[in-house]
């Protein structure tokens, strides 16, 4: 087959310059390129016409959250101070399993942080999108709602029903048209073509 | 040597190889589906099956999170049929929990760790049957598993041992060599840039003689490799097969 094609860790790829950059599954030693994992070399030419070089396994990709990434994450418990949460994708990549995670009550939203009521910002069982603030502690990552396109996403109301975003901070549910009060994301058009699919 | 011959007159050692010659190696990778990297390996009679998982959130004490890079946590344990005389611990014993240590060392310099911070990798490697170069079969098993789950290594780690009898270097020191009580060194590099990673050495050897039990020992992780290499790229090609995308 086609053999001499799969890169196994260890293995030089190319010589590191302006044009050349080290991708996924590499890393640089010395001024060149070699392969971390056993895979299929991958070339990308980006618009500045500078080559990225990635090597593609067909296991999962593994990733872990990382500062000002965008992550989705399920509400697992509501305090008056915090929220914990565990974060069940970074971007558009899946996680295995989930990493716990918290949003403080100061983090909820950019205005009135002192008014914040968390429990009028999220509920056990919402998926909310939100950014990595921190690392935190050693016990979870911090996470922050406090921008127009972070907060809840999904919801469910009391009635079971899938709730319908009415206002920044109001959500209602289409069976009995009550209103319920969340933290809610303006999501944006290139986001939700991905929640679709 | 009371009554075993080590080497013959002839350069042959007691199972019949020559001194440079490595025990007959076998390997799979992938041969557990629950675990994300597995691996099989047979150096000779010595057996060895490794697992990894991972990397995932910290388990067990929160406190071992390490803030800029991932923890590699080994498990090194011996079946208790695995050797002549059926062991009482499969694990936690003093030999163990030094292999253990050995294991984590090496691969806490061969993973790239600090592309997964406060995360953590678990490397368990269950030897099913000892025959010597325990810690050899662990390594190279360990290392397919890496491979196999698709974790960033700077290169394959390979390891092997070298003793010294007659004047001569030993290649892969089956049990034995081992214990026939002489000098048994222990090493495991990077082949690609020829950098050690682990070196042991149990009793004395001479100073004049170090350097070509190391050579030995370094010829010897060159023909693992191209085992495990070889191994690595047959397993490649047919799952990339198997998906349906070419290899190319």
């Amino acid at each position: 087959m086609a053999a001499p094609m799969v890169k196994v860790p260890g293995q030089r790829l190319a010589r590191k310059d302006e044009t050349t950059k080290p991708g996924t599954g590499t890393y640089e030693q010395n001024g060149f390129i070699y392969s971390s994992l056993a895979g299929c070399v991958q070339k990308e030419t980006s618009s500045d016409g500078s080559v990225q070089i990635s090597v593609i396994t067909d296991v999962q990709q593994t990733v872990v959250p990382s500062v000002e990434a965008i992550v989705t994450a399920r509400i697992t418990n509501v305090t008056p101070r915090f929220c914990k949460c565990s974060i069940l994708t970074v971007g558009k990549i899946p996680l295995k399993e989930p990493f716990r995670g918290m949003i403080r009550k100061e983090d909820v939203r950019a205005t009135e942080k002192d008014k914040v009521e968390t429990y009028k910002c999220f509920r056990p069982g919402d998926i909310v999108v939100a950014r990595v603030l921190s690392l935190g502690d050693s016990q979870s990552y911090l996470l922050t709602t406090a921008e127009n396109e972070l907060g809840v996403v999904i919801a469910t109301s009391e009635a079971g029903a899938s709730l319908v975003p009415i206002s920044w901070c109001k959500m209602q549910c289409p069976r009995t048209l009550a209103e319920e009060f969340r933290k809610v994301a303006r999501v944006q058009q290139e986001f939700l073509q991905y929640t679709d699919t | 040597m009371a009554g075993v011959e080590l080497l013959s007159d002839q350069g042959f050692r007691i199972d019949g190889r020559r001194p440079h010659e490595l025990r007959k190696i076998e390997c799979r990778l992938g041969v557990f589906r629950q675990a994300d990297g597995s691996a099989y390996i047979e150096q000779g009679n010595t057996k060895v099956l490794a697992a990894v998982y991972g990397p995932h959130e910290v388990r067990g004490g929160r406190g071992k999170a390490l803030h800029d890079k991932v923890v590699v946590n080994c498990q090194y344990s011996m079946a208790t049929f695995s050797t002549g005389e059926r062991k009482r611990r499969p694990r936690g014993d003093r030999k163990s929990q030094e292999m253990t240590m050995h294991l984590q060392q090496t691969f806490d310099a061969t993973i790239l760790t600090t592309l997964y911070p406060r995360s953590q990798i678990d490397i368990f490697v269950e030897v099913l049957q000892a025959d010597g170069g325990n810690y050899c079969a662990s390594v190279n098993a360990a290392t397919l598993a890496l491979i196999d789950a698709g974790i960033p290594l700077k290169d394959y780690v390979c390891a092997s041992s070298a003793g010294f009898v007659r004047d001569t270097a030993l290649v892969d020191m089956n049990h034995l060599e081992e214990s026939s009580g002489g000098t048994e060194l222990i090493i495991a590099t990077l082949p690609k840039s020829q950098q050690i990673v682990f070196l042991e050495m149990n009793s004395r050897l001479h100073e004049d003689n170090l350097s070509a039990v190391m050579d030995r020992a370094v010829a010897g992780c060159t023909d693992v490799y191209n085992v495990l290499d070889t191994a690595v790229r047959d397993h490649v090609g047919e799952t990339a097969a198997a998906i349906g995308g070419d290899a190319a």
